[in-house]
């Protein structure tokens, strides 16, 4: 099962700084990965709309209709976040930590993405995007919260795009409730990506729409200057120094916090299917 | 390791007319479920409606399991029902009357 020998020959698929922080292999479990609601107070009509819309993520063989369990990277399962059948539909999964040292961090993770199969065709242009984000918060008074925030934009009103985004212009915030103590802010409202340079990405899509292969990403960030430093996907490397992330003021609950976030929007009126094999966060500490 | 156990919240304030599902969740690796319902409002003409579990191989398509549970007719009033066999995807599906309207929230609770 779970043995040590194991979970080293699984680890060795990474590059993990060396503290590793938390190693999430999902055919163990959901490993504290589950769905982001919304903000709320009193009651769950004052969620804002582009929340409501979010599922609990599941676990999944990767089955199809035509072959069967395609199953993950090297086991069974994997976690696939999945939007709702309307154009535009996102959802995001979520694992809430804290850090202890703000140092340099690295996210690395196995992915893949795939239109829900409803159709004999090739479907490439059916998910818009994929990404993800962190959520993090400066431990003390003064400081800030910032929210780096990176997808794949996969395609865009039918057309196969390609490329990696990233979004540094702040949403609007708004207060939730009556008693000034909890708010909302759409950060992953469709509007105000930008393209990263040189960010084009060819990813391996294969041939139909139930036949899979898995990425390799790798994310590194600077916890004490709050910098993105550098992605690697696949083959591709980029150099994110020059890259801002969405950046206010500190929140007055959120004191060292170090969310993780993965995310998925449809193109079309099918379901996008997120798949993330394992994810491994480490640190420079 | 203990068996997994978990409560995936499938349908969260959503309102509930006509020819309705919940979305669908894939849980294959589960041996036994139990669905609940919960009214968070006061339901619109729910009296003797009744939803069904639905079964799919493959997301898609949707089979009746013969499993079905009487819709809430209070606020806060919590339905449910326990589906011991089933794969690889859940769902709860109903038919509502013209004029009948429950906001629900849907939960299911999975165990290996």
């Amino acid at each position: 099962m779970h043995s040590q020998t194991n979970q080293i020959a699984k680890l060795s698929r990474f590059d993990p700084m060396p503290r590793i922080i938390t190693f999430d292999d999902f055919d163990y479990g959901f490993c504290g990965w589950g769905q982001l609601v919304g903000n709320y107070e009193q009651s769950l009509d004052a969620m804002n709309p582009s929340y409501q819309q979010h599922t609990h993520p599941q676990l999944s063989n990767l089955s199809h209709w035509d072959s069967g369990s395609h199953s993950s990277w090297d086991g069974t399962y994997a976690l696939k976040i999945q939007t709702r059948p309307v154009a535009g539909a996102r959802n995001v999964s979520v694992k809430r930590l804290t850090f202890r040292k703000a140092g340099p961090i690295r996210l690395e993770l196995y992915f893949t993405f795939k239109p829900e199969a409803t159709e004999p065709r090739l479907l490439e242009t059916d998910v818009r995007s994929v990404g993800f984000l962190f959520d993090l918060q400066d431990p003390d008074e003064g400081g800030n919260r910032v929210m780096p925030h990176i997808r794949f934009l996969n395609a865009e009103n039918g057309e196969h795009v390609q490329k990696w985004q990233f979004k540094r212009k702040s949403p609007p915030v708004t207060p939730v409730g009556e008693e000034g103590k909890t708010i909302t802010h759409d950060h992953l409202a469709p509007n105000d990506w930008e393209d990263l340079p040189n960010g084009h990405q060819k990813l391996c899509y294969n041939e139909i729409p139930t036949k899979v292969n898995w990425h390799y990403l790798r994310f590194d960030f600077d916890l004490e200057n709050m910098r993105m430093l550098e992605m690697q996907c696949n083959n591709r490397l980029f150099d994110l120094s020059q890259i801002d992330s969405m950046v206010m003021p500190a929140m007055k609950n959120l004191w060292c916090m170090l969310n993780m976030g993965f995310f998925t929007e449809t193109d079309t009126n099918k379901r996008a299917l997120y798949y993330i094999d394992s994810v491994c966060l480490s640190g420079d500490f | 390791m203990l068996p997994l156990s978990i409560t995936a919240v499938v349908a969260r304030n959503e309102l509930w007319q006509n020819q309705v599902s919940s979305e669908p969740y894939e849980c294959g690796w589960a041996k036994e479920a139990i669905v609940y319902l919960r009214a968070l409002k006061h339901p619109v003409r729910t009296e003797n409606v009744r939803a069904r579990i639905e079964y799919s191989p493959d997301g898609i398509r949707w089979v009746d399991s013969g499993l079905d549970f009487a819709l809430p007719t209070q606020a806060d009033q919590i339905s449910w029902i326990p589906v011991n066999h089933f794969g690889n995807w859940l769902r709860v599906a109903v038919d509502l009357p013209d004029g009948a309207a429950i906001t629900v929230l849907v939960s299911i609770n999975l165990k290996a």
